[in-house]
């Protein structure tokens, strides 16, 4: 089952997917990256509809770019989760609406605050200090709940997002072995071993 | 489409079924005084005492499309659902901790339901799915229990009780009893716990939770579980465990009820407002944080918040 | 599981002496999941008029979007404030407008409107999620708590009531409501309107 998690910690967002493509029964790929590095400090995992996920990925991420060429600026994360939003839900009343559900985790340098966004496929938004997607949320919110704090250093939220993968691994009967982890501070966006 | 032919072929064990409820109800003509004293057992001509049951071809399939409310949420009757429990065994005993939210549909129809049934000093049942489900048939095992002790002059032990329970259950696999129970007590072995449900799995184990709100228990739970857990710890573990519960599942919540079954039997630890929980913490009690377990109490103050150091001015 | 309460969430709106209030939980869930315990679905349209959005959490926000641009150029043009009769109608023409493939929201309006005489009268009204107008007296509810809102509301209602009255009034009914209810609760904000101020109050309430 796809899962992504996301939490905030002092000046930074961590956002880990599962790594698995899937199709019907068979694991078509075990090493698929499903994090976007939209712009300099903004961050979008995505799961949900197989082919939707990636067209809207693609459409999503050429348009913050073509954002930043035209305008010499980035769309700061609280901008770019209301562009993506407003996307989804006119998506969602056409006739082909995408199934996308997203995570976007951002720095604003404008002021040092680390965003992150919840976004499911309807349009929803709401920012969070830590969120999830798929059935790994129903493990991982009550578990961050006890456990997140959003003034921990890197270390310390990487080892809370490892409870929540451990949780996840333990309970879920189809859970992903793999997660793709990135996190984005004031340096900007990389990507890091768990 | 299948279960419309099987409903209506008459060589289908559902008619087979309606043939023989209607040969029943002939012999409802025939009044109980005809047979005399019946000394207990019914009247033989009836057949083995059983249950009643509705005069439709399928009485299983009768009850399911009046009462699957996932399914359509407007049927006439909406049996008691959501719920979480949990259990686990430890060094120093079995903890079990439970909800107490009764809801029919989005309607909190209740906020005080017992979801422990004490079946008898040290033998407890938790209650998942159909609440007169389990507590009929806990009560029941609770009487089993007595007489098991009256013959064999000692107590039953917690695996025979569940096993008992389990093969109740299953001889009525398919007519829509729903129960996800624990079974937890103190035994020769030591403490036991055992997961009955009405599918008819029953599973020996150190840790279960059960309802619509075990994910969410599960994910304190097992970050905090530990054999070697103190009695402080253990308790403080099923509270927060069940608080998570409440606070994230919409048809759990209300308040908690804490049970620790020791050697001498179970004790009742306490009852605690899911709400005072998440704002103020179990209060003066042994192993609380001595804060509210919610998360903006628990961090309040705190910031994400990362500007760089401003450089005294010259 | 309806749409209407796929994210859960209530709004009321009563009246009272020269004074409205309009009161919302601040719940927004993914069915039995709660997501946020801060969920503003109540939004000013004015300095005396608010609109509170229960309903779908997608069509919360683009309501608003809506709404906002709309009165925004309805101010430009008429080079004044949008009055609470006017703008029931701006929002049931705007649900009309989707007849055949409506916003789930079921949107509930509270403010106060210049009489003719110089001075303002309460207005409260609610609509279903395509317009269709109720003007109530007394009060108006919505969303997945809406007939536990009624219940309480209909007991603890009285005309006449002084902002302070009217906010424990509304307070106490929202409150009391949203308890009984599975989908909504997680907190409630309240907002008063008076001539001369709003006055807006966030709730602890019950977090299960």
């Amino acid at each position: 089952m796809e899962t992504s998690f996301a939490l905030t910690g002092k000046g930074y967002v961590i956002i880990a997917a599962d790594t698995t493509a899937a199709r019907s029964i068979v694991k078509m790929k075990v090493d698929e990256d499903k994090i976007k590095e939209l712009s300099s400090h903004l961050l979008m995992s995505y799961s949900g509809e197989p082919g939707d996920t990636i067209q809207f990925a693609e459409y999503v991420e050429r348009n913050i770019r073509l954002y930043q060429i035209r305008n010499l600026y980035p769309l700061r994360p609280a901008a770019a989760a209301a562009w993506i939003r407003r996307s989804l839900a006119e998506s969602l009343r056409s006739r082909h609406p995408y199934s996308v559900n997203l995570l976007l985790g951002g720095y604003d340098i404008a002021d040092h605050k680390p965003n992150l966004y919840w976004i499911d496929y309807l349009g929803t938004v709401v920012e969070l200090p830590f969120a999830a997607h798929g059935y790994g949320s129903y493990f991982a919110l009550s578990l961050l709940d006890r456990y997140h704090n959003p003034e921990a250093s890197l270390e310390e939220g990487l080892a809370t997002l490892k409870r929540c993968i451990e949780e996840v691994a333990k309970r879920l009967i189809v859970s992903p072995d793999r997660f793709k982890v990135k996190v984005v501070d004031k340096d900007g966006t990389r990507e890091v071993e768990l | 489409m299948n279960s419309l032919i099987q409903r209506y072929a008459g060589s289908s064990a559902a008619s087979q079924q309606r043939r023989n409820v209607s040969t029943v109800d002939d012999d409802d003509e025939f009044s109980d005084a005809m047979w005399g004293s019946e000394a207990g057992f019914g009247s033989l001509a009836k057949g083995v005492p059983s249950f009643m049951v509705p005069s439709v071809p399928d009485p299983a399939a009768f009850l399911r499309l009046h009462t699957d409310d996932h399914a359509d949420p407007s049927c006439k009757i909406k049996i008691q659902h959501g719920t979480t429990t949990l259990a686990f065994r430890f060094q120093g005993g079995v903890i079990v901790a439970v909800d107490s939210r009764a809801t029919a549909g989005s309607y909190v129809a209740s906020g005080t339901v017992k979801k422990v049934i004490e079946i008898n000093p040290y033998l407890l049942g938790t209650m998942a799915g159909g609440a007169a489900d389990c507590q009929y048939w806990e009560t029941y095992l609770g009487m089993h229990c007595r007489l098991h002790e009256l013959r064999n002059r000692e107590r039953i032990s917690v695996s025979a009780a569940s096993k008992y329970l389990s093969n109740l259950v299953y001889s009525y696999k398919g007519m829509g009893l729903s129960m996800g129970t624990m079974i937890c007590g103190w035994d020769k072995t030591g403490p036991a716990l055992f997961y009955v449900d009405s599918d008819g799995t029953r599973l020996k184990g150190d840790l279960f939770s059960v309802g619509s709100g075990s994910t969410f228990a599960y994910g304190v739970l097992d970050q905090g579980y530990r054999w070697d857990l103190t009695d402080e710890e253990a308790q403080e573990l099923g509270r927060r465990s069940i608080y998570a519960a409440g606070h994230r599942d919409a048809f759990s919540g209300n308040t908690c009820n804490l049970y620790h079954v020791k050697e001498h039997g179970w004790d009742f630890i306490g009852n605690y407002d899911i709400t005072t929980l998440h704002y103020d913490g179990p209060g003066n009690v042994s192993g609380s944080p001595g804060h509210g377990y919610g998360y903006e109490i628990r961090v309040e103050g705190q910031t994400s918040a990362n500007p760089p150091e401003v450089v005294a001015q010259a | 599981m309806s749409v209407m309460e796929y994210n859960g969430g209530s709004v009321i709106a009563m009246v009272g002496k020269d004074c409205v209030a309009i009161a919302s939980d601040l719940r927004l869930g993914n069915q039995a999941l709660g997501i946020t315990s801060n969920f503003q679905r109540v939004f000013p349209v004015t300095n005396r008029l608010y609109i509170g959005l229960p309903g779908l959490g997608t069509d919360v926000t683009t309501l608003r979007e809506r709404f906002r641009y709309r009165v925004n150029m309805y101010t430009i043009k008429e080079e004044r404030d949008i009055q609470p009769e006017t703008f029931a109608h701006l929002v049931s023409s705007t649900l009309y407008e989707h007849r055949f493939g409506p916003y789930f929201i079921e949107p509930v309006i509270a403010g106060l409107s210049k009489a003719p005489s110089g001075g303002f009268k309460p207005f409260i009204a609610a609509t279903d999620l395509i317009g269709c107008l109720n003007f109530a007296k007394d009060f108006v509810v919505a969303g997945t708590a809406s007939a536990k809102l009624f219940g309480v509301a209909e007991g603890l209602w009285e005309p006449d009531l002084e902002p302070e009255d009217l906010f424990e009034t509304i307070s106490q009914t929202l409150l009391n409501a949203v308890d009984r209810d599975a989908f909504s609760g997680w907190g409630a904000v309240v907002h008063v309107i008076t001539k001369d101020q709003v006055v807006t109050r966030t709730l602890k309430g019950r977090m299960d």
